[in-house]
């Protein structure tokens, strides 16, 4: 079982976001990156199968800000093959990402292919999906949870209402991860020094991406107005603890 | 009449050389037995504990005349084990006299033990021989009243998942061996004494010169010399039996303790150890039994069993899978079973690990929760009479664990946001210093000014929003008594004190790279920190990696300014108030009594809870505990200091110099219900207002 997994680096929510001249981006020269919160589900995901199962993981990413540390991280965690594919100029779009991908993984011997449902950036969703249209199999998103059967694979789904959907899936396959079985592993920052000394980091090249258009763009970012019927408290942690106790005694709460 | 006695007295020349054989074999079993003990420390890796040998050997010499460590807050112990710990050694010298001159100056022609040479010799192994056997009998009659410390109830493990018989069992030999191989001595000498009718300079011998009336006294002096024969090999019986059973059970410490004092580490657990370059390869922690080092499997030996330190851990009070005696055992049964068995008297277990043919230390032997119940406080290692250093083996289990990702949830993202961030809170690095905007002035920032003190503000101190009052606070004071401080602003991470704890070795030594190389950029004389965990770190830690640094707390720099005169005290202040140590300031670090003077400076007065300075019981946050659920323990380490507090009887502030013991108590007041009863404050809010 060889599963490939596209991990991507975006900003740090800790940071205060601001947003560039053209207001149509972040400003990201001050920015800080981590790991797309799902795709390190994906990463978890991949890994417990390797477990189970046996096979290779390989971490893929578009060449990009601190990728090195997100594929070293992965190889630490327990990634056989770290890859970064590079020639992709600035800010690609998804279906220029998801075009790169396929170009590198199409040659490669894989069953699966995870990647995060969607990633905190964009909220789009589109980049399992579009891999798979690509590569031309079959694709399952917003997945929690996989099993292994044969040439197919049992993956969950949770649907409106707080029903479970069970489906089956034809190997090979793109799946979108929601969530891990498990919460996504710590690893040890020795673990990552070890990876950074030990792990060689293969680089492919996008391979040719033309025609794979957006055709959608931002044209605009801003903050939204804060809406009706929000009220919000202001002051020093005291004074705001104070005002939330005197709403909720006036409301009756407590 | 000729002052002395005859060695093998009415003894058959057969008999002799049967006792000379017996004895042989005995002591070439016991040889044997000794020669395992020393072959399994040889298995370990090196300690590093070679140096300065004469010293370490001086002062452990003085530890155990005198009995320091075992009388630490137990006088009756102390006398007892005094008592029995010197006869045994006098009669022991008493033997090896008795053995040298019949076995050898004989043949050269001298003999020691006749006229006064052998009359005060004869007194005084009378004199210690009664010590000897009232000693043995406080500690039967201690035994008997069943203190908590001599319960052998594991909390990790439930009723009847285990069984510690045979340590009772050896517990009971132990003692009664002893006392009738003494009592069984005075017989032969009061025996003796009637059968020789008396020599008058027997009085010398005057528990033995009494014994014979009483024999005499029952219509025995008769039969004496028959009996005499009896009660002689009945003694020497149970002296062979005791010397072969001696490396292999409870009284094994006789053998290895004065070692494991002797190579005890000052800085242990203070200072824990640098994982090898070689070990940062595989793993961090220990995964097999040459993983540990000579003086750690030694540790596990020198157990007596003594319960003080299962009495003083936090973790065992609140109810958490945790005795760090229980851990030493559960090691000590491991290193048994996989060094080749001697003890004797082994505890029965079943929790599983025993069938298992390559159990994992970490996770099988000791349990992960086991590990994680740690708040690493240090009440063990200080309450240890014979210096077991269990700390440094349960962080290096605990490294196992980090290196396999077993730990919780929380936990985890907390080392996630110190390797983000710098910090616990899992807030932006840039934020760190966000509470000084608030002051009417701005605090240096010692990477571009030159300042005498850098305070090092730490995690708790920076970001949370209830102790960065107290932050200002300190602030405020030093601004006004025109110290000149700076802090690092953002270039300040975690200290990594904590981290290192927790285990998390490569994520500790990536914290001191980083604030090295702040520090290297910021130019002060010395650090001060209100944080005792930060203070620890780097006054004990940091030098191992080349930061080397004068480093305060607190307390002891605004007793400076007040006895320079630099802070005038405008008022006295009349709370009755209660200090709680914090672990890492008092037993940690002994500064114990500059945050009292600094209270009795203040003119508040100071009720001493029962269990201070370096007795001080934990809050309970140490090692991590912080960021680990506590909502399974029965009660909170925090909640029983508070009650301790409490029962003291009008006391009205409980006064902190830690800022997570100022979180955790805060919480603790509430939590346990004694809201408005009592109030937490740190030092720094009854100096302001003595200021004010």
């Amino acid at each position: 079982m060889n599963i490939i997994v596209l991990i991507k680096q975006v900003p740090d929510l800790v940071e205060e976001l601001e947003l560039d001249s053209s207001g149509k981006d972040l400003d990201r020269e001050w920015l800080k990156y981590k790991v797309n919160e799902f795709d390190d589900h994906a990463l978890e995901e991949a890994l417990l199968l390797k477990e189970e199962h046996g096979g290779t993981v390989t971490a893929m990413a578009l060449d990009g800000q601190d990728i090195d540390k997100a594929l070293y991280a992965a190889a630490a965690k327990g990634a056989d093959r770290v890859v970064k594919i590079t020639g992709l100029e600035g800010n690609p779009s998804n279906h220029e990402a998801a075009k790169a991908f396929a170009n590198a993984i199409s040659g490669m011997d894989y069953q699966a292919v995870f990647t995060g449902v969607q990633s905190v950036e964009d909220r789009d969703g589109q980049l399992p999906v579009l891999v798979a249209h690509y590569l031309g199999i079959p694709h399952v998103s917003v997945v929690s949870g996989v099993k292994i059967e044969g040439d197919k694979a049992v993956v969950y789904k949770e649907y409106g209402g707080g029903m479970m959907a069970e489906l089956e899936v034809d190997l090979p396959a793109v799946l979108g991860i929601q969530a891990a079985r498990e919460t996504p592993r710590y690893v040890p920052v020795a673990r990552v020094r070890r990876a950074m000394r030990s792990t060689e980091m293969e680089e492919v090249s996008a391979g040719d991406v033309s025609g794979a258009a957006a055709g959608s763009e931002v044209a605009r970012m801003f903050k939204p107005e804060t809406g009706q019927g929000a009220e919000m408290l202001e002051g020093s942690a005291e004074e705001v603890a104070d005002k939330i106790v005197s709403i909720l005694k006036e409301k009756g709460i407590v | 009449m000729h002052e002395t006695r005859e060695v093998f007295r009415l003894f058959p020349q057969a008999l002799q050389i049967a006792f000379y054989l017996v004895g042989f074999a005995t002591i070439f079993y016991f040889l044997f037995g000794s020669y395992k003990i020393v072959q399994k420390y040889r298995k370990g890796r090196p300690a590093g504990r070679w140096n300065q040998l004469g010293a370490r050997f001086m002062k452990a010499l003085g530890t155990m005349a005198k009995h320091s460590t075992l009388s630490k807050r137990n006088k009756y112990v102390g006398v007892a084990h005094w008592l029995i710990f010197w006869g045994f050694v006098v009669l022991f010298i008493g033997t090896v006299i008795v053995a040298l001159d019949h076995d050898f100056l004989r043949f050269m022609g001298v003999h020691l033990l006749q006229g006064k040479f052998y009359l005060w010799f004869s007194l005084f192994l009378d004199v210690f021989g009664v010590g000897f056997l009232v000693g043995l009998l406080m500690m039967a009659f201690r035994r008997a009243k069943k203190p908590p410390e001599l319960d052998y109830t594991r909390p990790d493990l439930p009723q009847g998942k285990y069984d510690r018989k045979p340590y009772v069992t050896d517990d009971k030999i132990f003692l009664w061996l002893l006392f009738f191989i003494g009592l069984t001595g005075f017989l032969i000498e009061g025996l003796r004494i009637v059968g020789d009718n008396y020599p008058s300079f027997e009085v010398w011998s005057p528990v033995g010169w009494m014994l014979a009336h009483a024999l005499d006294a029952l219509g025995l002096s008769a039969k004496a010399n028959t009996i005499f024969i009896y009660t002689w090999w009945f003694h020497a019986v149970m002296v062979l039996g005791f010397i072969a059973y001696l490396p292999h059970s409870k009284a094994m410490h006789i053998l290895v303790d004065f070692a494991n004092l002797m190579f005890k580490d000052d800085l242990a657990a203070k200072r824990l150890p640098k994982v090898t370059e070689e070990k940062m390869k595989e793993g961090m922690g220990y995964l097999k039994l040459t993983d540990f080092t000579w003086k750690e499997l030694m540790d596990f030996d020198a157990c007596t069993k003594c319960g003080r330190c299962h009495v003083a851990c936090p973790a065992r009070a609140s109810g958490a899978p945790l005795s760090p005696r229980d851990l030493i055992l559960e090691m000590r049964t491991f290193s048994e079973i996989k060094a080749g068995t001697l003890e004797w008297f082994m505890q029965a277990e079943s929790n599983g690990w025993t069938n298992k043919k390559e159990p994992a230390i970490a996770g099988d032997v000791i349990k992960a929760d086991t590990l994680w119940a740690c708040t690493t406080c240090m009440a063990c290692v200080e309450a240890c009479p014979v210096g077991i250093e269990h700390l440094t083996t349960i962080v290096n289990l605990r490294r196992t664990l980090v290196d396999e990702g077993n730990m919780e949830d929380s936990l985890q993202d907390v080392l996630m946001n110190i390797g983000d961030y710098g910090n616990s809170f899992g807030q932006s690095d840039r934020m760190r210093a966000k509470w000084t905007k608030e002051l009417d002035f701005k605090i240096k920032d010692a990477r571009k000014e030159e300042v005498d003190y850098l305070w090092y503000v730490g995690d708790y101190a920076s970001y949370d929003q209830r102790i960065q009052s107290i932050s200002r606070k300190v602030a405020k004071i030093l601004n006004d008594a025109g110290v000149s401080f700076g802090i690092l602003y953002e270039a300040e991470k975690n200290s990594g004190n904590d981290v290192r704890r927790i285990g998390e070795e490569g994520l500790y030594e990536m914290l001191v790279e980083d604030n090295m190389a702040a520090l290297e950029e910021a130019s002060f004389k010395e650090i001060f920190t209100t944080d005792p965990h930060t203070l620890n770190t780097l006054k004990n830690e940091y030098p191992e990696f080349g930061g080397h640094y004068k480093v305060k707390h607190y307390t002891q720099l605004l007793i400076e300014l007040i006895k320079s005169g630099k802070l005038q005290l405008k008022k006295k202040l009349d709370y009755t108030v209660t200090y709680h140590d914090p672990c890492y300031l008092g037993r940690y670090n002994g500064i114990t009594e500059e945050p009292r003077e600094l209270l009795q400076l203040l003119g508040v007065k100071l009720k001493e809870m029962p269990r201070n300075r370096t007795n001080s019981f934990c809050c309970g946050a140490g090692g991590g505990r912080i960021w680990m659920d506590d909502s399974k323990l029965e009660k909170r380490p925090s909640e029983m200091r508070i009650e301790e507090a409490l029962a003291l009887g009008e006391v009205d502030c409980f006064i902190v110099a830690c800022p997570k013991d100022y979180a955790m108590y805060s919480d603790a007041v509430k939590t346990s219900g004694n809201e408005g009863k009592l109030e937490v404050k740190d030092v720094i809010d009854l100096l302001e207002e003595a200021l004010s």
